[in-house]
C-alpha cells in the first residue's frame, strides 16, 4: 500500500459531509495558535525556574498539559479520521472539547500558581470530563467506519486518552494533598510515567508508523501492521503493569513494566530504521527531527527503568526528575517540532507551491536548531557541573524558541490570508502581545523571592533598634517542616535557617513574605522574615505538598498592652518563649566585666548613682529596657573594707516614677534614707560598713518586685581583715530574667508566677559562656556571689573544681587546710559570699548555677584554664 | 522628613521625565497619529508620522533619556543601592527588573526606528506598540517600588 493512501491530508472530497476546506484551516489556525501560546508561556516560565518556586512545575505542564496537550487532541481526531476512513466528528462538539480541555489545564495551572485546591480539583475533573468525551469519540469512529490499513493505530490514541484520564485524576489527588505523605512518591511516579509515556508516549509512537515513511516519502513495509499490534501490546500493558505497580508500591513489576515499553519502543524503531531508504525525504528536517526524538525515547526509557531497578521507589523520583527534562524536550519538544515542520504545510496550504513555500519558512535553517537542540538535551543528560546543564538548557530553550517565532510568523501570514485580521492590526497585536510578555516577565522576575516591604527595609522604617531577633532552625524532611509551629511575640525578628533533609527537593515560602529557591537535598537557606507582626503560615510550594502536610504556623502573641499608668515609657519588644542562648550577640556587645575591680582607696567613699532607664541587650540579640542604678543591671559594685563609709547620692532620673535605695551593708534607719525620692531629686544615703560580706543593695520603692525584676539591684562587697590575694577575684551577681515591657500585667505576671524567661549572671544570659572568664591552670580564682532574685537563691558550683575556701553570709564554712571540702555556695534570696578554688590543669571549666532549670536557662558561664 | 527638599525636586524630575516620554508615546499613539490618518492625505501623513516620529525620538535621546538616566542614578546613589543588592528580593530584584525592562524598551524603540528607515513599515509599527508597552510595565514597577 501506498504513503499516499494513508495520508493525513484533509481530502474532504473522501469524506461527504465533511468540512469544507477553508473551515478546516481556520480550526487548525487557531489550535496551533493555542499551542503557539502554550509554548510561549513555558518557554517564559522555564526562562523564570531558578527564581520562581513553581516555575519549575509550571513550565512543564504548560508545555505538556498546555501545549502538547492541544496538539495531541488535534492530531489524534484529525488522524483518526483518515485512517479509519471515517466520517469527522460534529465540529462545534470538537471544539467545545478542545475548548474544555484548555479551560481545565487553565484551571489546574492557576489552582495550583495561586494555591487553591479547590480550582486545581475543579480543573481535574474538567479535564477527565473532556478527555473521557474525547475516548468516546474515539471509540464510536472505529464502529461502522471503513477502518484503513493503519487503523489499528488509533488503539494508540485511546490508549493515550485514557492514560490521561488516569494521569489526570493521580495529579489531582497529589495537587489538592489527597495523596497524602505515605503514597505521595508512588503517585507522583506513577502520574509521570502515565502521562509521559502514556499520554505524550502512545500517540508518537502510533503516529510514527504512519507519519515516518509519509515524511520518507516510501511506500510503508509489509510488516507494519503487525508489528504496531505488537508494539501496541508491549508498551500499553507494560505501561499499565508500571502504573499499576507504582501506585502500590512494588518496584519490581514497576520495572518489569517500564521494560515491556522499552521492548515496544526497539522493536517500532528498528521498523523504522528499515524504512530509510536512500532516496531524498519529503522533509529531511521533520525525519531527521522524528528519528532523534525516537533515539531519546528509547534512551530515556531504558535510563527509566535503569533508575527503577537500582533505587527504592522513594529515592526514585529526584532521578527521575532529572531525566524528565531530557525526555520533555528530546522526545516531545523535538517530535512536536517536527510533526509541525511536516504536517502544518499540508494542512494550511492548498497547492504544492504554497506548501512548498510555508515548508520553506518552517525549515529555516533547521540543521542548525537540530544541533543546537539535541547538544542542548545531550548536555542535560550528561552528569555534567551546573553551568553546563544550564548552557544545554539554553541551547534546547533557544532552539524551541527559534521554531516558535517561525511557527507564529506562519500562523500570522496564513491567518492573515485567511482574513481574520486586518493586515493594519496585526503589528499592533504582534507588539502589544510582545510588550505584556515583557512586563510578564519583569514582573514575574521582580515578584520572586519577597516582595518590596522586604523585611531589609521595614526594619530601617520602623525599627527602632529594641527588635528581638530570634534565629530557628527548620528542616524539610518526609512531607513534614519542622517545627511545625514557632511561637513569637509581635516584632520579633524572625529568621528561619532551612534546611532540606529530605531525598527529594523542596522550598519553604512564607506568606506574604520570602520563599527560598528549590532546596536540594542537603541544601540550607535563610529566611529573613524581618519583625513578625500578624500569625502567618508557611508551606513548601511544589504541586501537592502544602496540602499532603509541609505547612508550618508562625504564631504571634501580643504582650505589649497592660501598660501600668506610672509605668508608661516606650515599649521594649520581647518573646514569651525562651530566647536562643546559641545565638550570637549583636555586633559590638560586650560582656559585663566580672572582675572585682580593688577596693577604693580611702575610707570615705563617695559615689553618685543615677536611676535611669537603659535598652541593654540582656540574651543572645535580645534587647530589652532595664530600669538601673547608673545605667547598667546590676548597679555599679561598691568594693571597701570593714570601717569604710559610702556616701551614695541617688539622683532619680526616671522621667516617669519615683525610686529610692536600700543597702543591706550597712545599719540605718530607713526611714529618710530609703524614701522614694520623685523624678529629679536628689537623695544622700550613707553608711558605714562595719562588717564583711557580700551585700545586696536594691530599689526600695514600691512595688519592690517589680523594680528589682527590672534590674534595680546591686552588689556591695566588704572583704574580711585579711583576706588573702589570688589570682582573679571575680563577682557574681545572680538574678532572673523578665521579659517584656517593663511593668506590664504580662510581664508581672511572670514575676508573680516565678516564671522568668531567663536566670542570669551580672544581668546578661550565656555571656560568660559567649565570652569565657580566662585563668591558668594551677591559679587560684575567688567568685563573690550575691543572689538578687527577686525570686531565686542560687546553688553556685564550678564544674571540675572543689571549693576549698567557702565564706557564706559573714562566715568561713570551709577553709583551706582543713580536710573538708565544698562542692555548692548556697544561697537564699539576698544572701552573699565567696569561694575559691584553684584549677588543676587546662580546661574549660563551666560554672552554673546548680537548679539545672537556671543553669540552662542562662544561669550559666566558662572559664577557659589555659596551661 | 518633611517638606520639599534636594532629593524631593530630583524624584520630582525622575517622575515627570517619565510622565512626559511614556505620556508623548501614548499621546503620540492615541491622539496624534490617528488623528493625522484620518485628516491628512497618504503622502502628508507619511511625511507628518515621520516627522512626528523623528522629533520625537530627538526629544527621548536628547532630554528624556539623559534626564531619566541621571535622576535615575542619583536616586539609586542616595538610596545606597549597590550592584549586590539588585539581585536581592523585594526593592533589588524589583528595580532590576524595571531596569532590564527599560533596557528592551529601549531597544525595541531603537529597533522601530532601524526598521523605519528601512521600510519595514509592520515590523515597525509592533516595535513602537511593543516599546510603548512596555513603558506602561516600567511604570508599573516603578510603582511598585517603595518611596525613596
Amino acid at each position: 500500500m501506498s504513503s499516499q493512501v494513508d495520508h493525513p491530508a484533509p481530502t474532504d472530497a473522501r469524506h461527504p459531509g465533511g468540512l469544507k476546506q477553508p473551515d478546516l484551516k481556520t480550526r487548525q489556525l487557531r489550535a496551533h495558535s493555542v499551542v503557539a501560546v502554550w509554548v510561549g508561556l513555558a518557554l517564559v516560565a522555564a526562562g523564570a525556574q531558578q527564581t520562581l518556586p513553581v516555575a519549575r512545575w509550571l513550565a512543564v505542564h504548560l508545555f505538556l498539559l498546555g501545549a502538547a496537550t492541544t496538539a495531541v487532541m488535534v492530531w489524534s481526531e484529525h488522524f483518526a479520521v483518515a485512517l479509519l476512513h471515517a466520517r469527522r466528528p460534529d465540529e462545534r462538539r470538537s471544539d467545545a472539547r478542545l475548548a474544555a480541555v484548555n479551560l481545565a489545564v487553565l484551571g489546574v495551572l492557576i489552582g495550583v500558581w495561586l494555591d487553591r485546591p479547590v480550582l486545581t480539583g475543579a480543573g481535574c475533573v474538567l479535564l477527565v470530563a473532556a478527555l473521557a468525551a474525547h475516548l468516546v469519540v474515539l471509540v464510536r469512529m472505529g464502529r461502522g467506519a471503513l477502518g484503513g490499513r493503519l487503523a489499528r493505530v488509533v488503539g494508540f490514541y485511546r490508549a493515550a486518552a485514557a492514560a490521561l484520564i488516569v494521569g489526570a485524576v493521580l495529579g489531582g489527588l497529589i495537587a489538592t494533598g489527597h495523596a497524602g505523605p505515605r503514597y505521595y512518591a508512588g503517585l507522583r511516579l506513577a502520574h509521570i510515567h502515565v502521562t509521559l509515556l502514556g499520554w505524550i508516549g502512545l500517540p508518537v509512537l502510533g503516529t510514527l508508523f504512519m507519519l515516518w515513511p509519509t515524511v520518507l516519502g516510501v511506500r510503508m513495509t509489509e510488516r507494519t501492521t503487525r508489528v504496531a499490534r505488537w508494539v501496541l501490546a508491549l508498551t500499553g500493558g507494560g505501561l499499565l503493569t508500571a502504573v499499576v505497580a507504582l501506585v502500590a508500591g512494588r518496584r519490581w513489576p514497576a520495572v518489569a513494566g517500564v521494560m515491556a515499553y522499552a521492548v515496544g519502543t526497539v522493536l517500532m524503531t528498528t521498523l523504522l530504521a528499515r524504512t530509510i531508504r536512500r532516496r531524498r525525504p519529503v522533509s529531511a528536517a521533520a525525519a531527521w527531527m522524528l528519528g532523534a526524538a525516537a533515539g531519546w525515547l528509547c534512551a530515556g526509557v531504558a535510563a527509566d527503568a535503569g533508575v527503577l531497578a537500582v533505587r527504592p521507589l522513594t529515592e526514585a523520583g529526584e532521578d527521575f526528575t532529572l531525566l524528565v527534562p531530557v525526555v520533555i524536550v528530546g522526545f516531545v519538544a523535538q517530535v512536536l517540532i517536527g510533526a509541525l515542520t511536516y504536517l502544518l504545510p499540508i494542512v494550511l496550504t492548498g497547492g504544492p507551491r504554497e506548501r512548498a513555500a510555508l515548508r520553506a519558512v518552517l525549515e529555516l535553517g533547521w540543521p542548525a536548531r537540530f544541533v543546537a537542540l539535541n547538544g542542548g538535551v545531550a548536555l542535560l543528560a550528561l552528569p555534567l557541573p551546573d553551568p553546563v546543564g544550564t548552557a544545554g538548557l539554553l541551547l534546547a530553550a533557544g532552539a524551541g524558541a527559534a521554531f516558535l517565532a517561525l511557527l507564529v510568523r506562519v500562523l500570522v501570514r496564513r491567518g492573515g490570508g485567511a482574513g481574520e485580521s486586518p493586515s493594519s492590526r496585526r503589528p499592533v497585536l504582534l507588539g502589544t502581545a510582545g510588550g505584556t510578555v515583557l512586563i510578564v516577565l519583569a514582573v514575574l522576575v521582580a515578584n520572586s523571592g519577597g516582595g518590596t516591604d522586604h523585611p531589609a527595609d521595614a526594619s530601617r522604617a520602623g525599627g527602632n533598634g529594641a527588635a528581638v531577633t530570634r534565629t530557628v532552625d527548620v528542616t524539610l524532611a518526609g512531607m513534614r517542616i519542622r517545627p511545625g509551629r514557632i511561637d513569637v511575640t509581635a516584632g520579633t525578628e524572625l529568621r528561619l535557617k532551612v534546611t532540606n533533609k529530605d531525598a527529594q527537593r523542596h522550598d519553604l515560602k512564607v506568606e506574604g513574605g520570602p520563599a527560598t529557591p528549590l532546596l536540594s537535598p542537603g541544601q540550607s537557606r535563610t529566611l529573613d522574615l524581618g519583625p513578625v507582626t500578624e500569625t502567618r503560615t508557611a508551606w513548601c510550594t511544589l504541586p501537592g505538598h502544602r496540602a499532603a502536610g509541609m505547612t508550618m504556623d508562625i504564631v504571634v502573641r501580643n504582650s505589649t498592652d497592660d501598660m501600668a499608668g506610672m509605668h508608661d515609657g516606650p515599649t521594649a519588644v520581647t518573646d514569651d518563649s525562651n530566647p536562643d542562648l546559641s545565638a550570637g550577640f549583636s555586633p559590638g556587645w560586650k560582656p559585663r566585666d566580672a572582675a572585682l575591680a580593688p577596693a577604693l582607696a580611702g575610707t570615705v567613699h563617695r559615689i553618685e548613682l543615677h536611676a535611669v532607664r537603659r535598652t541593654i541587650e540582656v540574651a543572645p540579640g535580645v534587647r530589652q529596657q532595664m530600669w538601673t542604678f547608673g545605667g547598667t543591671a546590676p548597679g555599679p559594685v561598691l568594693h571597701g573594707r570593714v570601717g569604710d563609709v559610702f556616701e551614695v547620692t541617688l539622683v532619680n532620673d526616671d522621667p516617669a516614677m519615683g525610686h529610692g535605695i536600700d543597702f543591706h551593708a550597712g545599719s540605718l534607719s530607713p526611714d529618710r534614707a530609703m524614701r522614694t525620692i520623685a523624678p529629679g531629686q536628689r537623695l544622700v544615703y550613707r553608711f558605714r560598713a562595719e562588717r564583711a560580706g557580700a551585700w545586696l543593695y536594691h530599689c526600695s520603692t514600691a512595688p519592690m518586685l517589680q523594680h528589682m525584676g527590672n534590674g534595680m539591684y546591686g552588689a556591695v562587697v566588704i572583704d574580711p581583715p585579711g583576706l588573702p590575694k589570688v589570682d582573679h577575684e571575680y563577682v557574681l551577681v545572680s538574678s532572673e530574667l523578665y521579659l517584656g515591657t517593663p511593668g506590664s500585667a504580662a510581664q508581672v505576671a511572670k514575676m508573680r508566677q516565678g516564671a522568668p524567661d531567663a536566670w542570669v549572671f551580672n544581668g546578661v544570659a550565656a555571656q560568660y559562656a559567649k565570652a569565657p572568664l580566662r585563668a591558668k591552670a594551677g591559679q587560684r580564682a575567688r567568685f563573690w556571689v550575691v543572689a538578687a532574685g527577686p525570686g531565686d537563691g542560687i546553688a553556685f558550683h564550678i564544674v571540675g573544681t572543689v571549693f576549698d575556701t567557702v565564706y557564706e553570709e559573714g562566715a568561713y564554712l570551709v577553709e583551706p587546710g582543713r580536710p573538708g571540702g565544698s562542692q555548692v555556695l548556697g544561697l537564699a534570696l539576698a544572701q552573699g559570699g565567696f569561694v575559691e578554688t584553684t584549677f588543676p590543669a587546662a580546661g574549660h571549666y563551666s560554672f552554673i548555677d546548680h537548679d539545672m532549670r537556671h543553669a540552662e536557662a542562662g544561669a550559666m558561664g566558662m572559664v577557659e584554664v589555659s596551661k | 522628613m518633611g517638606g520639599v527638599g534636594l532629593w524631593s525636586l530630583v524624584r520630582f524630575l525622575h517622575v515627570t521625565g517619565a510622565v512626559l516620554w511614556v505620556g508623548g508615546q501614548l499621546a503620540l499613539s492615541l491622539v496624534v497619529l490617528p488623528l493625522a490618518r484620518r485628516m491628512l492625505s497618504e503622502d502628508a501623513r507619511d511625511r507628518f508620522a515621520a516627522e512626528a516620529g523623528r522629533r520625537f525620538g530627538l526629544l527621548t535621546g536628547a532630554l528624556f533619556l539623559p534626564l531619566q538616566l541621571g535622576t535615575g542614578w542619583a536616586m539609586a546613589w542616595h538610596k545606597g543601592v549597590t550592584w549586590a543588592s539588585l539581585a536581592d528580593p523585594g526593592y533589588g530584584r524589583t528595580l532590576a527588573a524595571k531596569l532590564g525592562l527599560f533596557v528592551l524598551v529601549m531597544l525595541a524603540a531603537a529597533g522601530h526606528g532601524i526598521a523605519h528607515t528601512r521600510g519595514r513599515a509592520e515590523l515597525a509599527r509592533a516595535l513602537a506598540v511593543a516599546s510603548l508597552v512596555g513603558s506602561l510595565g516600567v511604570v508599573l514597577l516603578a510603582a511598585a517600588l517603595p518611596a525613596t
